[in-house]
This record gives structure tokens, sequence and C-alpha cells, in this order.
């Protein structure tokens, strides 16, 4: 642009404007970029031949030309300036990118600066820090080469930046605006030395120091958010580092009253300074959480802080800030508070167990007022509580312990009665007493050691929390479910799909099953069943609703049931059977893509090769839509579904009838006389009328291992010789199966043959594509007549009936 | 020989749904191959001397052939009017009970016997039962090889199962496969 503009005032020099030294200055900035940007370009203005032109317009032409040279000068004098300037202050430093970073670059550059800071000013402190020194050594190397060259970058970049922000005011006005900002630069620069600074001198020796930490807190008031952020993450250093290993409980006003000696005076101007420094800096955290700018800062020094001292005071504000953001849409911060959380469920030895409560309470909350619509993660943080196995057990004998603790203060009430006559040395003995129960709380409040009893007592909290939310959930996921039968598609779903929550709940519920109270088991399979059962509904409605739940988050349903029920089995063999009905349905509802065959391989195993006894009837239905869904879907399913299609029949002879080849199944069929494909419960199918001719046509698989199951399987006799149960599960072979899936290439086996065919006769290869047509002739002849076989029998039977 | 009326039906009717649920659907509906016709017809309920019949069309039409007075029986007696007016399945209605059933009991080998015998389900003899029966539920009782053997009516729900003694009655006894030899006289 700036090149065409310069071109026309070149070429027709009569219609020069006459204001040209004012347009001077209005070059805009993009003119100036270009020109930069494409210096080659411009050349040839350099080499103009400045007389000629002269010659034909007169003076003017050479003063614009001149005053742009004089621009350009100056700005290089300035980029040198600018070089210089930061290549005397070579501390890599003060060339941190002083463009907006990202939350994780910035963390980095600042404690690598309080490092260095701290390496300069005091070497003494070099043992602290030793191994986080050491450790980054050849970083720092490497980052401060780095930094110089952005130094420079930044030192070419400046000046333009400047002069594209003012664009109008003259040149004096830009220069000032330089010295401003090297001045901020400057500032900027001791504020971080000072920080620095004050940081050593905290660690090196907090009791002497201790009043800098409300310095450090005045920084941390700066308007400069690069300011705001450093001071926060050294405050953390410094906190972390420094807070005890106790909790401070401040003096009571009669114990200041007390006398007492210069040294604890000392320890309690300290603790009392430091208690009320972290409680300012908190505060501060928490309202800074709130604002975008500084909420992964603020996030991160909460959890590092939650993490690093979960004993100390204040710990509940920061636990709720935590569970604040336990669901925020900023990934980096959801990740931080879960792991936090997880790991204060992991390490209940720092804080004794209490946090663990008081953390799951938190959640329960959250989760209630969201409406559970929330992210999977703030569910998922459940899994890694642990809970004693034996909550339960112990209720006994805590009983008998309370017994006899009640005849043992009757029998003390007696002997209260009998000896009114030495009440002194009663009182006596009872003010002894008394201090020794004190002292014992007193410790037990200091030491975190909760005994037995107390431990028990908040796991059970715990427990009835974690339940309280599951089945919440569940509700609630009903509750939708029910709505969505209005056809209300568009309520209050947030950002996280339509059952957030659910799969996170029903693996949990699975994982702790063990200690649900046998009375909930009712409700809870009832729930299930319910959920597992939802979309049958809105197929007879024929809506397309995406509230429903999927076959997957369904078929988990099943399992789950079925985990319930074998955990709390107390020999009592339950007949699942409406979660038979609904995986027999659901089979059919598979679809390899948008479901988890995970799931499907994994419900086979649990609620078909795991059950000892199935009916007669259920199993035939089962073994006979399993190869029917052997013959649709790909190796891994296929393979999955032959697996327990052979489990079922080697653990049910009555159903190897079906192997037989005449159709009818005679005596054992029941009342149903012909097999309905489409029948919804297994019991009513009549599958033992039918030949199982599925096998048949997968023994013709293009995959080899298939082909050799689907033959080894209709090999089986209906004899009663015992044959060894397969030690493959189908999830195992649906995960062998999906592995092979990506490596395996039919097509590559038939190129090598077709290879081979080609080296040993060259005359052969035209003929191997009529070769390869008389195959496929004689493969079309034998599947027709195997269909025409079953048409016919079709035909047969109808005319039978 | 005449179809049952309308009270009779709905009591007929309540008694079925008890063992089989929405199933009674396929008893109703279930198509009979009898006789000569090419189309399968229905099966329907007719009233006989106080006893109950499921029988088929077919054979309904052929059965008219013979005065009431002279016939003995015809398809299969599901039950019988008492005295008091009351409805009772009996034993014979068992294929078709099984055939539906909505809640099962298994027997252990052990038990097998003693229920047999006409006495009660208890929770010692439970081999295995379908989740989700209710007190009141009608419940058919099944050998482990699934070989049904009688029914009757459940005197506690499946959870309360957990929690029974093994001398707790499950199931209250009303008819078995014994009575084909205990009370061969009464029966037809």
């Amino acid at each position: 642009m700036g090149k065409s503009r310069r071109k026309q005032k070149v070429i027709p020099p009569p219609e020069l404007p006459p204001d040209v030294p004012e347009e001077d200055i209005e070059f805009s900035d993009e003119d100036l970029k270009f020109v930069k940007e494409n210096t080659d370009y411009a050349r040839f203005v350099s080499r103009i031949d400045t007389g000629a032109i002269n010659r034909q317009c007169g003076g003017k032409v050479k003063t614009v030309e001149d005053k742009y040279e004089e621009e350009r000068s100056k700005k290089k004098a300035h980029l040198e300036e600018k070089v210089k300037s930061s290549e005397i202050q070579v501390d890599p430093v003060d060339v941190l990118p002083v463009k907006n970073l990202d939350g994780t670059l910035h963390y980095r550059t600042v404690t690598k600066k309080s490092k260095l800071a701290e390496a300069d000013t005091d070497d003494a402190e070099m043992d602290v820090l030793q191994d986080e020194n050491t450790l980054n050594k050849s970083q720092r190397r490497a980052k401060a080469k780095k930094s110089k060259k952005e130094a420079k970058k930044q030192g070419k970049e400046f000046p333009e930046e400047i002069i594209q922000e003012e664009e109008e005011t003259p040149q004096a006005a830009v220069l000032a605006e330089v010295k401003e900002e090297l001045s901020a630069e400057e500032r900027f620069e001791t504020k971080k030395n000072k920080l620095a600074e004050l940081g050593t001198e905290l660690l090196s020796d907090p009791e002497a120091h201790i009043k800098s930490l409300k310095e450090m807190l005045e920084i941390s008031k700066d308007e400069n958010t690069k300011i705001v952020k450093l001071s926060l993450l050294s405050l953390l250093a410094v906190f972390k580092d420094i807070i005890p290993g106790y909790r401070i409980r401040l003096p009571t006003e009669k114990e200041l009253e007390m006398k007492v000696s210069k040294e604890v005076k000392k320890t309690r101007f300290y603790e009392s300074t430091l208690l009320n420094a972290y409680k300012a800096y908190l505060n501060k955290l928490i309202i800074l959480e709130r604002q975008t700018v500084y909420n992964q800062v603020a996030t991160r020094c909460i959890c590092t802080l939650l993490d690093a001292v979960p004993h100390f005071n204040y710990r509940d504000n920061l636990l709720s800030s935590v569970v604040r953001n336990i669901s925020s849409p900023d990934e980096v911060v959801r990740r931080l508070c879960c792991s936090t959380i997880r790991s204060l469920f992991s390490n209940e030895g720092k804080h004794g167990g209490e946090l663990t409560v008081d953390a799951v309470r938190l959640i329960a909350e959250h989760v209630k007022s969201y409406n559970c619509q929330l992210h999977p993660n703030s569910i998922e943080v459940f899994m890694s509580i642990r809970f004693d196995e034996d909550i339960g057990k112990r209720d006994s004998e805590d009983k008998n312990l309370k017994k006899s603790k009640k005849n043992n203060k009757r029998i003390n009430q007696e002997e209260q009665n009998q000896g009114q006559e030495n009440e002194r040395k009663k009182s006596k003995l009872e003010m002894m007493s008394k201090i020794r129960d004190e002292v014992n709380a007193d410790y037990k409040r200091e030491t975190y050691e909760p005994d037995a009893k107390e431990r028990r007592k908040m796991q059970t909290e715990t427990l009835s929390r974690v339940f309280e939310t599951y089945f919440r959930i569940l509700r609630n996921t009903m509750h939708s479910i029910g709505e969505s039968t209005e056809a209300d598609t568009t309520s209050n779903h947030g950002a996280f799909g339509y059952h957030p929550l659910l799969a996170p709940c029903l693996d949990g519920l699975a994982k702790f099953t063990q200690q649900l109270d046998l009375d909930y088991i009712g409700d809870l399979m009832n729930y299930l069943k319910k959920l597992a059962s939802s979309s049958s509904v809105s197929n007879n409605s024929k809506q397309k609703n995406s509230k429903l739940l999927t076959v997957s988050e369904r078929l988990r349903c099943c399992l789950v049931a079925f985990k319930v029920m074998r955990s709390n089995l107390n020999a009592l063999n339950v007949d699942l059977q409406d979660f038979f009905v609904q995986l027999y349905n659901l089979i059919l509802e598979y679809r390899p893509g948008r479901d988890s065959g995970e799931v499907l391989a994994e419900s086979l195993k649990i609620m078909l090769c795991d059950d000892r006894h199935q009916d007669m009837q259920k199993a035939a239905a089962f073994v006979k839509r399993l190869a029917t869904f052997a013959l649709c879907f790909g190796c891994a399913e296929s393979m999955s579904a032959l697996v327990t299609l052979k489990i079922l029949l080697q653990r049910n002879i009555k159903c190897r009838n079906l192997l037989e080849n005449d159709a009818g199944g005679g005596s054992v069929s029941g009342s149903i006389s012909k097999y309905q494909p489409y029948a919804t419960d297994p019991n009513l199918s009549g599958a033992l009328a039918t030949v199982l001719w599925e096998l048949s046509l997968l023994t013709k698989h293009y995959h080899p291992s298939i082909s050799t199951m689907a033959a080894t399987i209709s090999n089986m006799n209906t004899s009663q010789n015992q044959t060894f149960l397969s030690a493959v599960s189908p999830q195992q072979a649906f995960a062998d199966f999906s592995l092979e899936r990506e490596s395996f290439e039919p097509k590559n086996e038939t190129r090598k043959l077709n290879n081979k065919r080609k080296r040993e006769s060259s005359e052969e290869a035209k003929n191997v594509p009529e070769i390869d047509m008389v195959e496929v002739k004689k493969k079309l002849i034998e599947k027709f007549t195997i269909v025409r076989g079953i048409k016919e029998d079709e035909k047969a039977r109808m005319e039978c009936s | 020989m005449r179809p049952l009326d309308e009270n009779e039906t709905t009591v007929v009717f309540e008694k079925i749904f008890k063992f089989v649920g929405t199933n009674l659907k396929n008893i109703v509906e279930n198509p009979s191959n009898e006789g000569p016709e090419s189309e399968p017809g229905r099966y329907c309920f007719r009233l006989q001397k106080n006893r109950v019949y499921y029988v088929s069309e077919s054979l309904v039409k052929r059965a008219t052939n013979i005065s009431r007075k002279n016939l003995m029986s015809l398809g299969t007696c599901i039950g019988k009017y008492t005295h008091a007016g009351s409805f009772h399945l009996t034993i014979m209605s068992l294929n078709l009970l099984a055939a539906n059933a909505k809640h099962k009991v298994w027997l252990k080998p052990t038990s097998e016997m003693s229920f047999l015998y006409g006495n009660h389900v208890l929770k010692g003899g439970l081999g295995r039962i379908t989740d989700g029966i209710v007190p009141g539920d009608g419940v058919v009782v099944f050998s482990m090889s699934d070989v049904p053997l009688g029914f009757g009516i459940a005197a506690k729900s499946t959870q309360d199962c957990r929690k029974l003694d093994p001398n707790g009655i499950v199931v209250l006894h009303q008819a078995d496969i014994g009575e084909y030899l205990r009370d061969e006289d009464e029966l037809f």
C-alpha cells in the first residue's frame, strides 16, 4: 500500500498535495511495518536519482525523503540503545517475556528467578534449595541463552510497539513513553528483586524476619498482574517452607495475662504474625481465585498449600475453595483440584482423615446444589477413598464394650454410696482424673492420630455421604429420564452432556458395594432396573431422545447390578431375570462404533459366563442371539460372542440340541413351537426350536481364528462328555482381537499368496483373477445352497403347521 | 360346558396374573395347532361342572357333540370352583404357569422331596430365587434341573430372604406334582 502510494507521488509530480510535511507524520503503522518487513523492495528508494526528481518537482520531495531517513536513523538508535540496555542487565531474570504468557510458563520462570536471586544473594541458602538448583542447572544455562535472544527480540519489538500505540503524538512523547516504560521495567525489576530478597531472608531465618511477610503481602497488592502473580507464588514457596508441623493455637486472654519467659513471648509473637499473614494471604487468594486473570495461579497456590499443609489452620477455607473449583470448565484448574483431593484421600495420615469427611461432605453439597450437572471428574475422586473392610463388624464389639462400661458405672455408683466418709479423698481423686482427662483430650487434639473408634465414626460418615451422592445422582438421572418422555429437549442441561455423573457413579457403586447396607440394596436394584430398562419406553413412543441412556450406560447398569448381587451373596443365589432380559435386547441395539465393546464383553463375561446355573430356555435364547450377533460385527465382537456361546453350550448340555440338524427341538422346545427372533423375553423366544445355522456361515469367516472357533463349536457333541472349559474370557478375547484388528489385514495375506504364485510361474499370473472368480463362484453357490436350505426348511415347517 | 361370565373371567385371570404377570397375554393369544383347520386357532377358557378348562377352539367345537352330563373333561383343567365359591388353581395348570412364570424358585435336590410331600419351601431349601419377588406374588417352584415341581405364594420378598434364618418359610405351598399320586382320586 505504502509502496503504491509513494509511486503515485513520484509519477505525477504536479499533483503533489501541498501539505506534505504533515503527511510525513501521518504514516500509518501498517506502512512502517510493511516497509520494515520488505526492505528489499524499498531498496530502490535509496537508489532513486534524487537530483532528477528535484529538478522535476522542486525541493519538497527531498524533505520528505530526508525526514523519512531521519526517522529511520532515530529508530535504529533506539534499537541499539535498547539492545545495549538489555545487555547491561545481563541477568536472564530481567529478560522474562513481557508479553502475556500462560500460567505454566510464567510459573517456571518465576521459580527460576527466585532461585537465581537466592543464589546471588545468599550462599548459605544454597543447601536448602540445593536439590532444586542442581536439577535446574542445565536448564538454567539453556534458559539464559534463550532469554538473551528473547531480550534482543524484545528490544526490536519495543520501539515498534510504542510507535504503534502512539500514532499521532510527536516524537518527544514517544521518547517519553519509552523512558516511562523503561522506568516501569526497572520498577518491575526492583520489585522482583525485593521479593526474592525477602523470600530468601525469610527462608534463611524465619523467626528473625517474620515481619517481612507483611512486606511481601504489600507487594502482592500491586497493580501489575505479573508482580501479583510472582508475589503470590513466592509467598506460596515461603509458606510451604516455614509453616510448622502443628496447628497454631493463639493464646487466650488468660494466658496472655500470665507471665511468661522471653522465649515463649518470642514464639508467641512469631506464631501470631505468621498466622495473621497466612490468613491475609488466604483471603487474598480466595478473592483472586474468582477473577479470571488470577484464577489459575490462585488455584495452584491453594491446591499446593492444601496438599502440603493439610493440618494447618484455615484448612477448611482452602478445602471449600478447592471443591468449588472441582468441576471448573478450565481443564488445568480442574485437574489440579481433582489431584489435590485425590492426594488428600490417599494420604489420610497427614490430616487424620478429618479432611476426607469434610471434602466428601462438601462435594456432596456441591453435587446437590448443581443438580448433578458437573464434570465427571468431580465424582471420580471418590474412587481413591479407602475404607477399612470391617466398618460394620466393629459395631458389635463396641456395643459389648459399652455394656461393660455401663456395668462399671453401676459398680462405681454403688461404691460411692458405700463410702461417703472419705469424701475429701474422693474429691481429690476426681480432680486428678479430671485433669488427666483434660490432658488426654488436649493431647489427642494436638496429635493427629484418632483412635479406632473415631476413625470408624469418620469412615461411616464418609461412606454415608458417598452413597448419598451416588443415590442422588441415580435419582436425578431417573427424573431426567422421566421428564424426557414429555419431549422437553431444551431443558437446562449443562455443558457436560446429559448424565455426566452417571458413569463414575456406577463405577463407584460397583467398587464400594461391599460396604453398602443390605437394606439399601433393594432400592438400588430397583433404580438400576429402571435405568437399565429406560429406553424400552421410548421405543414405544418412537421418539428419538438424546436424553436417554446410551447402550453402554445401560449395560453398565446391568453390570453393576450383577456385581452388587455377587458381592452381597449371603449364600442366596438370586436370579436377576430382568437384567437378563435387558441384556438380551441390548445385544441387538449394540453398534460397534457408538458403544464401547469392552463393556459389552465384560457384561457377557459377568452375566453369562460367571453364572453357574442358567435356565435352559434362557441359555438357548442367548446362544442363538449371540450367534446372530457374531455374524454381524467385527472380529473382536464376534470372537467374544463366540467364546461366550461356547461356554454356554459347555455348561448346558441340553442346549446342544441347537447343533443338531433337525429343527423343531422336539420335546425340549417347550410350549413355543417356533423360534421368534424378535421376542424381547429370552424365555419366550422358543430358541430351542431352531438350529444354529450361523455357525456354518461363521466357519467361512475371513478371520482364521474365528472360523476355527466356529468349527470347534459346531463339532461339539450332544453326548455327555465333559469338555474342558476354555480359560479365555470374552473380555480377554475382545481385547486380543481388537488389538489384532489394527494389525491384521486380510488383504495382505492374499497379496502374499498372489506374489508367491507370480514367482512360481509368471504365465499363471494372468489366470489368477480367473481362478479367484471360480473360487468366488463356488463359495457363492455354497452359501446360496445354505440359504435355500433354510428357506425350504421354513417352507416345510409352514406346511406342517 | 359354557364360557366364563365376566365375574368368573376376572377371578380366573387375576389368579393367573399373580403367577405370570404380563405374560398372561401370551397365554390368551397362544396359537393352537390342533384340529384340521389350516390356520392356527386360539385357546379359550371353558367352565364344566365347576372346573375351568383351557381348551383350543377346535376342541371346543367338537366337544359340543357331547352332552354336558356325559362330558368328563376336555383340554387342560387349570382350576376349580370350591363349594364356598372361590377359585383354586390345580396342579394341572402347572405347565401353563411354568412356561410363562414371572417369579421362580429353584429347590436344592435335598429339599425337593419335602416340597413334593406338600410342605412349604424353607429358606434352607432354596437353591435359587428370582429377584424382585414381593410377598403375595405367585411363585413357580422348579428343581435345579428346571423341572417344574409345583407352585405357591411368596411369603417373603427376595430382600427379606437374605436375612431370613434357614427355617423360615419362603413360599407357601399351594400345589405340587406329588398330588398326582396323593390325591389321585379327587383330581379328576
